[in-house]
């Protein structure tokens, strides 16, 4: 159990933080998500020690580890990590880099060294570098590098595991592959992860809640469902769900969007912000675009992009720039083409989706 | 990177809850830059004050006697004669290896730079012995123009041309070493870009490569220029004897001379070089500061130019023989006049002995004594160095601010000063360290120790601050994650990822005090001399057989103590660092 409380960070005149509140269960996988320099990393170096917040506290398992004035440092606290550039030290064989904290962590158990030996040997095995034990980081390749740095972070049994955006180093295949490896180590470690990433796929993929960040401050906390389909604010709207925030009245029959008063779109759970500014927050997927006349917002085909699977439509409606994603399968339209914006008809699904959610 | 900045920056600033502990901290850097300003940088003032002042208080009469004089004029149209055309010299050789070290494709280039370093460990002095073997009337290169037809006749090393080349090639490796990098951080695509918009690979060479390599080659020069001004030994060995003075030797001669005013004389004259000196001092950092551009890009070893197999081969063939002819040639030439038994005799089997070996290190005393002194120099200036220098490299990295700046900028004055200044500041910091109080220190080999550390420490402070910059910091991070504190963090993880670069300026510490002149030649006592000195006096006295002998064992021990370094270099990357 982790528990940030109101912590500011402060560099200077430049806040990097502001007011954040947290709270991580045992066992929970979380993944940090929001643009650079959104304040992710600060809150991870908080969480590690590395620093100590400005204002506010951070409790882990009950104690208290960092406040304005007190900050326990890294290698006091029950922690693993795992760095961006992997940090392997180059002098180190692989079963070093595992040996290492099972020699100095502060969770470390006291056992003889044949017991040390077999713990090297299991945790290679969970990661699947038993017969790498004695190769140096030189003679890995990427995705092997990144699991030394996995198995060096868990080796101890940590209660937090820290992953500053672990796989941005790797290409995209081995990326896929090591969220699954990080969803098993999960199960089976049973330590919180808290998870760093600028990658919205990558954490509505892996992570039980999502922590969106922006500016220093935190926008919403819940379940990727809830993230992607119930924005709360309209930085998480465009961030995770690329949603069109399309302007218009909210009646209690649902929404009318200016320039189409025909049109009444239903409620599928839009958060109260968005209503008291007229806003119905609409994601590229729940579009679908027809010829021109046909009932819906009128517009212009701006730019098209072939994605194999879909088609990105960029559609100007009313002078601004609406993205509308459409099945291949779906007619297809051209640069210049008229075109109606309308709601699909399948969205109302979600309604019931959503509602499950709640 | 942001992260980075910002961590420093937090440090910097310190919390307000901290306020009595960083008021302690800034206590603690106004003590340490207040040591470092008495220990560094006052010896230089004081130098400048005495110019100023003599029994009568301040005075402008030393300066208006030593600027009267033709003789000081005739010895600073000298040093400018001497320094600008070496430094002409050593930038031409220089930038040439360096670019065909960086863009042109031939073999052996790794042999290639470790010739070219070759005059750079070697003493200059030692150096200008050997030529003077190599040149002299009964040498290699007499014989050989005696071979051909004409009247050819030896040129005389003795002259101003002389020094100039000996200058020029003994710092070009300095305009190698910074340029040789600069070429191989210019993109290729750079090139490319210019060969796709049209230009020819002159055009190209003109219009992009060079401009991008100027700052690398003007830095470059401007060490040179510096070096070329500092040097003490290559003037001292050629010029004395035809009497050819330059400022470094002219102020030796002063202070040697023990007129009634002569340190007075000698200070005067130690700000006319100092102000030469700073002058390419200030302007080598403007230039610096704007060559930053290159300093993010990749280096690149690949060739990129590549000859038709007969041009290249005959690159080939000439490179090396300049190498072999300016580098190991003299060398040799010295060791064989240091094998004969008489000088002027041929070099015949008969006349081959062992005599003069026997005379240095049997009879004679002092060189075995100095052999002597010199390595408990170089040993306890090299740990002093090491642990000082370390430490202090460390507080640079960590606490990147005003006050290590500052710290870093007064003990690279010793260092960037020409040797004769830096001996005369010494002396008059250390004779009477507070005004009226002698401890004895000038005249005992006690100065030469404090001399060696002052001006050497900013070496090692550069190379350990350079190890410091090259681990990630992400290195500690992982270590105190898993748990490494204190100690155990250092033994296990850092010092062993350090060892490299500390031990590299560590031995570069040791090789010059080891081989220093230029401040021991001002400095040394009966009884302190120094292996320099030694070589120095038995020169100046005509025992040329005596000099070569001892050079030879000197340069011996240097090749054998730098080819164990590369050894060990070798074998810790094979062992520690695992790379292939």
């Amino acid at each position: 159990m982790i528990d940030v409380q109101d912590v500011s960070k402060k560099y200077g005149d430049f806040t990097a933080l502001h007011t954040v509140d947290l709270k991580i269960k045992k066992g929970e996988f979380i993944a940090v998500l929001g643009p650079s320099g959104c304040g992710k990393t600060t809150l991870l170096k908080l969480l590690a020690g590395f620093m100590g917040p400005t204002e506010g506290s951070i409790a882990m398992d009950g104690m208290q580890v960092a406040t304005a004035k007190k900050v326990v440092p890294p290698e006091k606290r029950n922690i693993g990590m795992v760095f961006q550039s992997f940090a392997l030290w180059p002098h180190m064989s692989v079963a070093d880099h595992v040996k290492f904290p099972l020699e100095y962590h502060p969770n470390r158990k006291k056992g003889s060294k044949a017991e040390l030996e077999s713990r090297v040997q299991e945790v290679l095995g969970l990661v699947g570098l038993e017969t790498f034990a004695k190769r140096y980081p030189s003679e890995l390749s990427g995705g092997q590098k990144q699991r030394v740095a996995l198995a060096r972070a868990i080796a101890p049994l940590p209660n937090l595991l820290l992953m500053d955006e672990p796989f941005s180093a790797l290409d995209v295949e081995l990326r896929m592959e090591m969220r699954k490896e990080i969803q098993k180590l999960h199960k089976e470690t049973g330590a919180s992860i808290v998870f760093v990433t600028h990658d919205q796929s990558e954490a509505l993929a892996i992570a039980d809640k999502i922590v969106v960040m922006n500016a220093g401050r935190i926008e919403q906390i819940a379940p990727p469902e809830v993230i992607y389909t119930r924005p709360e604010t309209p930085f998480v709207a465009s961030f995770v769900g690329k949603c069109n925030l399309v302007e218009g009245q909210w009646k209690t029959e649902g929404f009318v969007p200016d320039g189409d008063a025909k049109s009444v779109w239903p409620d599928l759970g839009v958060a109260r912000s968005f209503k008291a500014n007229g806003i119905c927050p609409v994601r590229p997927e729940q579009l679908q675009l027809a010829l021109a006349g046909n009932a819906g917002l009128q517009g212009q085909v701006s730019f098209v992009q072939y994605q194999g699977n879909e088609i990105h439509y960029t559609v100007e409606v009313d002078g601004t720039m609406w993205t509308v994603h459409e099945p291949v399968y779906a007619p297809r339209f051209h640069v210049g083409d008229a075109v109606s914006v309308s709601l699909k008809t399948a969205v109302l699904q979600e309604r019931e989706l959503t509602a499950v959610l709640k | 990177m942001m992260v980075k900045q910002q961590a420093i920056g937090e440090r910097k600033k310190g919390l307000p809850s901290f306020s009595l502990f960083f008021q302690n901290k800034n206590f603690y850097k106004g003590i340490g830059l207040l040591a470092v300003f008495l220990l560094f940088l006052l010896p230089v003032l004081r130098l400048v004050w005495l110019s100023f002042v003599n029994k009568s208080g301040l005075t402008l009469h030393y300066y208006q006697q030593v600027l009267q004089e033709a003789a000081t004029w005739v010895t600073v149209q000298n040093t400018l004669i001497v320094v600008l055309g070496s430094t002409l010299l050593a930038l031409a050789l220089g930038v040439s290896f360096s670019w065909i070290v960086a863009y042109v494709e031939v073999s052996g280039k790794r042999a290639m730079q470790l010739f070219i370093f070759l005059p750079f460990i070697i003493p200059s002095y030692i150096t200008t012995l050997a030529w003077t073997q190599f040149f002299s009337g009964s040498g290699p290169v007499a014989a050989l123009l005696a071979m051909l037809p004409g009247n050819l006749e030896v040129p005389n090393l003795y002259s101003i041309g002389g020094i100039i080349l000996l200058l020029g090639l003994s710092h070009y490796p300095l305009v190698y070493l910074f340029t040789v990098n600069v070429f191989r951080k210019i993109p290729r695509d750079l090139e490319e870009a210019a060969a796709t918009s049209g230009l020819s690979k002159k055009q190209a060479f003109r219009k992009v490569v060079l401009p991008l390599a100027l700052p690398g080659i003007a830095s470059g020069g401007l060490i040179a220029f510096l070096s070329n001004l500092d040097n003490f030994g290559i003037p001292a060995f050629l010029g004395t004897p035809s009497n050819i003075r330059v400022l470094s030797t002219y102020i030796y001669e002063q202070v040697v001379g023990f007129g009634p005013e002569a340190f007075s004389r000698a200070a005067v004259l130690s700000v006319l070089l100092g102000v030469i000196a700073l002058f390419g001092t200030l302007l080598q950092w403007f230039l610096l500061r704007r060559s930053r551009v290159t300093e993010t890009a990749r280096s690149d070893s690949e060739p990129r130019i590549f000859l038709k197999p007969a041009k290249r081969r005959v690159l080939e063939v000439s490179l090396w023989a300049f190498l072999l002819v300016t580098s190991v040639m003299p060398l040799m030439a010295m060791a064989a006049l240091s094998l004969i038994s008489a000088y002027g005799v041929p070099f015949t089997l008969e006349n081959l002995s062992l005599k003069n070996y026997e005379h240095v290190f049997l009879i004679d005393a002092k060189p075995a004594a100095a052999l002597a002194n010199s390595l408990k120099l170089a040993l306890v200036t090299m740990a002093i160095c090491l642990i000082l220098g370390t430490m202090l490299a460390y507080l640079r990295f960590k606490y990147p601010d005003w006050s290590t700046k500052t710290a870093e900028l007064f003990i690279t004055i010793p260092y960037a000063l020409p040797g004769t200044v830096f001996a005369l500041c010494m002396i008059f910091m250390w004779m009477e360290p507070v005004p009226g109080w002698n401890p004895g220190i000038y005249g005992t080999v006690l100065i030469l120790f404090i001399a060696y550390t002052t001006r050497f420490l900013v070496l090692q402070i550069r190379g350990s601050h350079t190890a410091f910059l090259q681990i990630d910091p992400s290195m500690e991070e992982a270590a105190r994650i898993a748990g490494a504190r204190g100690w155990t963090k250092w033994r296990r993880i850092l010092l062993p990822l350090l060892f490299p670069g500390i031990l590299g300026g560590a031995l570069l510490v040791f090789l010059m005090a080891l081989t220093e002149l230029t401040v021991s030649s001002l400095l040394w006592s009966s009884g302190s001399e120094t292996v320099g000195v030694v070589i120095f006096s038995y020169e100046q006295a005509g025992y040329s057989t005596y000099s070569t002998a001892f050079s030879t064992i000197l340069v011996l021990g240097i090749l054998l103590g730098g080819a164990l370094y590369m050894g060990l270099g070798k074998l810790w990357d094979r062992k520690v660092l695992k790379a292939k």
